[in-house]
């Protein structure tokens, strides 16, 4: 992949080209946390490329919370979407966009019928994505295989350094765009990728020291295995208030309902987020509920994370962003709800990676 | 690109009361909709919501197509008010079909029960449509009452002096009336002595449509009486919302009913948890 470094002075003179120019998104610090937000003149010092991910997932942008799809039996479909730049995804949001690439364009989903809301969306954005310097104490990307820093499904990627960041391309679409501002780009001087790999190393070293209490010699996916009836679903959901943060916040939950609304004597239809945590989302009209429990939804949402969507695509759908921990009012973890399983079959727990 | 979820309209050409919470809708729409025996349909009453169902008549039936529906939620009460000329949207056809030419000359067995009759009755036409391809069909059917029986005329007259010798009828109801001079009982004891019109349990197909308890105990009885799991065929209902596979409503285990289903066998089902709730 070709690299090269923009200093931290072109960034800056960058950055407001590209506002001024295009619809332009980036984290913007707001007290403790980071929020996307629109780059304008206003907020544009308070952007923030490094530190960890946003309050918000990537998701927001290519299934908003709410999406009309239907006018009246008509598609309000538009030919041509606004042109959006996303700046500083961290690679726990990157992964995230397999599963609902997976879901909404790809083959495994109803080959069939692709959304065409979602591909122009993601066709119409351009990612830059940025190495993750500061996982908090929620994240934890490296017990499910994942890593700080993206090595794929970005367009183009930023990893800070004391002088300025090295700038990878990752995709054609990132080499075209490029090509635009290639005065602001100079050759990547000896010793930059060293200390980048360094800098990468000391955020591993962060998450592992974090996790090292919840690091499972079973992967996720295996210790999910045979688990339906444990007691762990229980004993863990009993401070879950049904709010569905979970499923709202994560990066991978994609689960949907089409909502029709009456408009005079026409209609129209919405996409609508859903929450499988939600007691009537697989009711059916004559009543009948698969899952009326709170602890069968619960233990459903990982399962549909780490059995379903790896027996349909090989994946889990989960990136380690650790927003599910952040958001929860019962302070549920499923850290430790993995870490009790593996306890329940005396698997052990709790060690560093050699 | 086409939009996934946007539907065509289709109108009602004529409402058949079957039972007073049943009706069937005669539907023509407005572009060439072809569908297989055992694939469903999402319906959208305008304005007031879109659902899942399997349609009821003949896949070759081209010009039109039928739905039997009972009236149980929001969307079914608002259907039910609809008359002749009005119009309801539609989108698919959706998901699998029962393996119909795999059956060729084997007895088949269709066990339903109450409103699950719907598709099986689809599933039936197509058979009749070409009956000298299968050996045998045993048709088996249950209802609360004789007034709950759908499609009266064809069950109960229509079809056993059309298709006599080929076609075996047992209808059932859990509880008769004065006029009822039929079968009493739950629907699964019309598989009692069952082998007296399928003569090769062991090979032969069983297709089973129906409330989920319905689905549940006919499931257990068909296995007790020889039908082997990977021959015996079941529709499950889910809530489907987009039909396409991607609004994770509908999950099953590893599957998505609107995707791998609605047509499953028992075989790939019976380590799933819960599948009849």
């Amino acid at each position: 992949m070709k690299e090269l470094f923009l200093s931290k002075d072109n960034y800056q003179k960058w950055i407001r080209t590209l506002s001024e120019s295009v619809s332009l998104y980036a984290p913007v610090q707001k007290e403790d946390f980071l929020f996307y937000e629109r780059i304008t003149e206003e907020n544009i010092d308070k952007v923030v490329l490094d530190t960890k991910r946003t309050i918000h997932p990537l998701k927001s942008f290519f299934t908003p919370a709410q999406r009309k799809v239907v006018e009246y039996f008509d598609s309000p479909l538009e030919p041509s979407g606004e042109k959006r730049i996303i700046l500083g995804a961290k690679n726990c949001d990157l992964s995230a966009l397999k599963i609902s690439d997976s879901v909404y364009m790809g083959e495994k989903f109803g080959a069939e019928y692709k959304d065409p809301f979602y591909i122009q969306t993601r066709e119409n954005t351009l990612i830059i994505s940025s190495d993750c310097t500061l996982p908090d104490e929620n994240c934890f990307c490296n017990l499910v295989g994942s890593k700080p820093f993206p090595e794929e499904g970005f367009d183009l990627n930023f990893s800070t350094l004391e002088e300025g960041f090295i700038v990878q391309v990752g995709s054609e679409k990132g080499e075209e765009f490029i090509k635009q501002y290639e005065s602001f780009f100079t050759q990547i001087e000896e010793g930059m990728i060293k200390k980048r790999e360094k800098k990468r190393e000391k955020v591993l070293r962060i998450l592992e020291k974090n996790n090292k209490e919840f690091k499972t010699k079973l992967p996720y996916r295996e210790l999910i295995k045979e688990s339906y009836d444990s007691p762990v679903w229980k004993e863990h959901s009993e401070a879950c208030v049904d709010c569905g943060g979970c499923n709202q916040i994560c990066p991978t939950c994609r689960c949907f309902l089409l909502f029709d609304v009456k408009k005079g004597e026409k209609y129209e239809r919405f996409y609508l987020w859903d929450a499988c945590l939600f007691t009537g989302f697989a009711r059916v009209a004559g009543g009948a509920n698969p899952r009326p429990l709170l602890y069968q939804r619960f233990s459903n949402r990982l399962f549909c994370k780490f059995y379903f969507f790896p027996e349909n695509i090989n994946l889990d759908a989960c990136t380690g962003c650790g927003r599910c921990i952040a958001v929860c009012p019962g302070k549920i973890d499923m850290r430790k709800v993995f870490r009790d399983l593996a306890v329940e079959r005396k698997i052990p727990v709790g060690f560093e990676d050699e | 690109m086409s939009n996934p979820y946007e539907p065509i309209k289709a109108e009602i050409l004529e409402v058949i009361t079957e039972t007073p919470q049943i009706k069937t809708f005669v539907l023509k729409p407005e572009k060439d909709f072809g569908f297989e025996a055992g694939q469903f349909i999402q319906l959208t009453v305008p304005g007031v919501g879109e659902g899942p169902f399997t349609p009821s008549s003949s896949p070759y039936e081209k010009r039109k197509l039928e739905v039997t529906i009972m009236r149980v939620g929001k969307i079914t009460s608002s259907l039910h008010t609809k008359k002749k000329g009005d119009f309801v949207g539609i989108r698919g056809p959706y998901g699998n079909k029962y393996p119909i030419e795999e059956w060729k000359g084997k007895e088949v067995l269709i066990v339903g029960g109450g409103v699950g009759l719907a598709p099986l009755r689809a599933l039936f036409l197509a058979l009749v449509h070409n009956i000298d391809d299968y050996k045998k069909i045993a048709f088996c059917y249950g209802a609360k009452t004789p007034q709950d029986i759908v499609y009266k005329e064809s069950i109960l007259k229509k079809w056993p002096d059309n298709f006599k010798g080929k076609v075996s009828f047992r209808v059932t109801v859990d509880a008769g009336d004065e006029k009822w001079k039929g079968r009493v009982g739950l629907v699964t004891t019309t598989l009692d002595g069952i082998d007296e019109e399928i003569k090769n349990i062991e090979e032969s197909i069983s297709v089973v449509c129906g409330p989920p308890i319905m689905m549940k105990f006919t499931t257990l009885k068909l296995l007790d009486v020889g039908y082997k799991p990977e021959n015996i065929y079941l529709s499950m209902e889910k809530n489907m919302s987009c039909g396409i596979g991607k609004c994770g409503h509908c999950q099953l285990g590893k599957y998505l009913v609107c995707r791998d289903g609605p047509v499953f066998t028992y075989s790939q089902l019976k380590d799933i948890p819960a599948i009849w709730d």
